[in-house]
């Protein structure tokens, strides 16, 4: 087990170096230069000569990763172009936003989809089967941008029950908090949730189809805990290893529904960042989101080794 | 909760939110982008002007509503010869600070955006001053090296802001200033708020105490967001598609304005056959702007024939100068020796959704002479490096591209040969550098007139048309600019009707 965490921890630094030295070479060599941007069509080519020298653009790119890594071993990402703050106190402000949003999601896309994946599962092949299968087709299929912005009509623009949008912050309490989340969570989730059905669906179906499930029906063992007990508990593992992925497919989703509901989280702050070439705060959000999916897979992986007791690392 | 005495309360509290009705205090408007910071002394960006100018910091000269130059901190000013000006300033205007402006802070501030140690991005408009001396606090002398008729617009301009000279650390995230409102906090990623300027040097201005501004990216959730009352106007980057429902909602008022933003297809000048002015105009005759207009922009706009806006004094309308005739136009190009036509690249930036519809209408309409365009969208970062060309390039690489040129008083343009129309004409730059010399207002328009004649006879670019002014706002909003002569979200003079 020691072992096996250390090669995971190992896995964990190379990844993340790797992510680092990616982004740090991918966005240089795309054409938009940042001083460019930063000044558009109006400032004089001197002043973006000056500021190129000031954001220390004009120095080799491997000095530039070198001091870039250096400081990030410390925790410093340096300091964002356009807000002239540190890329670490930006990405620290953001996460009361993103986490509970992802969390959120995530928790509705457990609770929806579990539960509708088992009954699927054991209706197989019937009425309650098929019309999971076309919900689950139908939530794969609906992109959450619009998804999002239906829910904006529906419950904002005609019901009037919820903002459009725009997060007031925590400060407002933790109802209003939620509320403004709540919308976006779903958006998000729905698609997550319809691949987790089909993922526990299958996995259930599969277990279902084993010996031992067999053995546990012949021994007359209730059909509730043959599911509930037997089959589930084995299921878990291909759905654990699903949900965890989808942990990272969350976190990038969550860049467009930030943008259709306004929210002040990491995926705005990264597309904002992207789009005026705001290089420290790229980098310091790619490797801070390339670290929290490596970390919630290490994660998953030893969810593995509770959950069953025949995994064992050596 | 139940007890008599709260359901009273209420009760009085529902009375008086009836009877009082005052009207509303606070006001929660849209942007698009957010600010790259807020410096108006080190960043051209749009988005930063469109909060901060006129709003929190402000200028000697202001562009008023109707693109006039008139006297703001300054008075009034005093020239005998158009080389020597005199201002004499308002007296008892107040920073935010709570410190009174003087003619100090004046030089500090002009003589800073001169400095080239600063990033300030448009030196070049203070480049013929030669010196400034203060008087006395509230009389200050600017000596020019020679007349320069665009000196006071200059000084008009957002870069020519005036803040005190203590504030100068914090202009980026917090600047002070002497406008109506007083930024009171700049959530990032998500709004800036203002709050009322107690002290400010318009009596009665302003009558909002409090402006929140909201930075929402995706135009159908600001449409969503007006809709459920979350924003009560949106004043910039809405499209004419996303007005026209509005227009029919009663609840809504849409203004439709004229701005300085002239949208062009330009032409590569350096690169066969556009070296060819017959060609050039051919391109221009083969267009029918009137068709582009309705179907990019919903009928919205005006129809251009030069580079001069129609907020401009010297606006003179040529709009019907090189008029929609294919005959013309094919005759042109077998006259340029391209009887059957030729094969073009347009590359547009799908940043600006209107520059991609109207490539696509033009496309459609330069295929009819044989032109054949083929449209590539580039991203906007690739756009200005390749396209707009700053160094490290040095060729412009493109045949045709649309953009909108937003800057007033931008015909200097056509007069830089490295500009990346790469239009090289003596007579243009000769005119222009005369115009740049004379300060009499009637020479001066005889030479605007001149240059936009001449524009139209070389056809360096394909002039389209003008992009309007879109905003819409809640009814009972009252003060927003009609034109934007100026890239200010001027919320000075709004304030709500009284409700009945």
């Amino acid at each position: 087990m020691r072992r096996h965490l250390l090669r995971r921890g190992a896995a964990f630094v190379a990844t993340l170096f790797f992510v680092s030295v990616l982004v740090f070479v991918v966005i240089r060599v795309l054409p938009g230069d940042p001083a460019q941007l930063i000044m558009g069509t109006e400032g004089s080519p001197e002043a973006v000569a000056r500021l190129r020298e000031a954001l220390g653009l004009n120095r080799p790119l491997a000095a530039q990763y070198v001091d870039w890594a250096g400081r990030a071993l410390h925790g410093d990402l340096g300091v964002s172009i356009q807000y002239d703050l540190p890329v670490t106190r930006l990405i620290v402000s953001r996460l009361p936003v993103t986490v509970p949003l992802t969390l959120m999601a995530a928790a509705f896309m457990i609770v929806i989809a579990v539960p509708l994946g088992l009954y699927a599962a054991t209706r197989h092949r019937h009425a309650g089967d098929y019309v999971t299968m076309v919900l689950s087709q139908l939530g794969i299929a609906i992109p959450a941008f619009w998804l999002g912005l239906l829910l904006i009509l529906l419950f904002s623009v005609r019901l009037g029950w919820l903002q459009s949008g725009g997060f007031e912050g925590w400060r407002q309490g933790l109802g209003a908090g939620l509320r403004s989340l709540l919308l976006p969570a779903i958006a998000l989730g729905v698609f997550q949730a319809a691949v987790l059905i089909r993922a526990t669906r299958s996995a259930v179906l599969d277990v279902l189809g084993e010996e031992y499930v067999r053995t546990a029906r012949a021994k007359g063992v209730p059909e509730v805990s043959v599911i509930g007990k037997h089959a589930f508990r084995n299921a878990l593992i291909p759905v654990v290893t699903v949900a965890g992925f989808q942990l990272g497919h969350l976190l990038a989703g969550s860049i467009v529904l930030e943008t259709v509901f306004a929210l002040p989280g990491l995926g705005r702050l990264a597309l904002g960042a992207i789009a005026a070439r705001d290089l420290p705060l790229v980098q310091g959000v790619t490797v801070f989101v390339a670290g929290t999916i490596v970390l919630v897979n290490f994660l998953v992986d030893l969810a593995y080794g509770l959950l069953d007791p025949r995994i064992r690392y050596e | 909760m139940r007890s008599p005495l709260s359901l009273a309360l209420v009760g009085l509290g529902l009375t008086l939110a009836i009877v009082g009705a005052a009207a509303p205090t606070d006001l929660t408007v849209q942007v698009t982008t957010e600010p790259p910071g807020l410096d108006l002394t080190a960043t051209p960006a749009s988005a930063t002007a469109a909060v901060v100018h006129y709003n929190v910091q402000e200028c000697l000269v202001k562009v008023d509503r109707h693109g006039k130059l008139v006297p703001w901190l300054a008075e009034r000013w005093h020239t005998a010869d158009g080389r020597v000006y005199t201002f004499f300033l308002k007296r008892g205007v107040k920073f935010h600070n709570g410190r009174e402006l003087k003619a100090a802070d004046v030089k500090f501030a002009i003589e800073r955006a001169r400095n080239p140690e600063t990033r300030h991005p448009h030196r070049e408009h203070y480049a013929s001053i030669q010196e400034i001396t203060v008087k006395d606090d509230a009389t200050i002398t600017f000596i020019l090296t020679q007349p320069n008729p665009d000196f006071l617009l200059n000084l008009a301009r957002q870069g020519s802001v005036i803040y005190p000279r203590e504030a100068v650390e914090t202009l980026k995230s917090a600047p002070v200033g002497t406008g109506p409102y007083v930024l009171a906090e700049w959530v990032r990623g998500d709004r800036i708020v203002f709050r009322r300027n107690p002290d400010y040097h318009v009596a009665g201005l302003p009558r909002i105490e409090r402006v929140t501004w909201r930075f929402i990216a995706d135009p159908n959730a600001a449409l969503a967001g007006l809709k459920a009352g979350d924003i009560d106007a949106s004043l910039f980057g809405l499209g004419p598609e996303h007005v026209t429902g509005l227009r029919k909602d009663g609840r809504f008022t849409v203004i439709v304005g004229d701005t300085t933003n002239d949208v062009i297809m330009a032409m590569n000048n350096l690169r066969k056959p556009y070296t060819d002015a017959r060609v050039r105009r051919a391109i221009t005759h083969a267009i029918d702007k009137r068709e582009v207009l309705e179907g990019a922009m919903f009928g919205m706009g005006k129809i251009l024939g030069s580079n001069v806006d129609p907020l401009n004094p010297y606006y003179v309308d040529l709009a019907g100068a090189l008029p929609y005739d294919q005959a013309k136009a094919r005759k042109l190009l077998a006259e340029a020796g391209y009887p059957n036509g030729f094969e073009a690249v347009l590359k547009v930036s799908p940043q600006y959704p209107y520059t991609v519809r109207t490539g696509e209408i033009i496309a459609h309409q330069l295929s009819r002479v044989g032109v054949r365009v083929r449209i590539e969208q580039i991203e906007w970062g690739q756009w200005l490096a390749r396209v707009y060309c700053r160094p490290p390039c040095t060729t412009p690489e493109y045949d045709l591209t649309i953009i909108g040129h937003a800057e007033s008083w931008d015909l200097g343009n056509y007069a830089n040969p490295k500009y990346y129309f790469r239009y090289d004409s003596p007579e243009l730059q000769e005119l222009y550098r005369k115009s740049q010399a004379t300060v009499d207002d009637k020479a001066r328009r005889a030479l605007y007139v001149q240059m936009q004649r001449r524009l139209v006879e070389d056809a360096p670019v394909v002039f389209l048309y003008m992009h309007p002014r879109l905003a819409v706002a809640r009814k009972g909003l009252q003060g927003l600019w009609q034109d934007l002569p100026a890239l200010s979200g001027d919320l000075s003079e709004v304030s709500w009707a009284p409700t009945k």
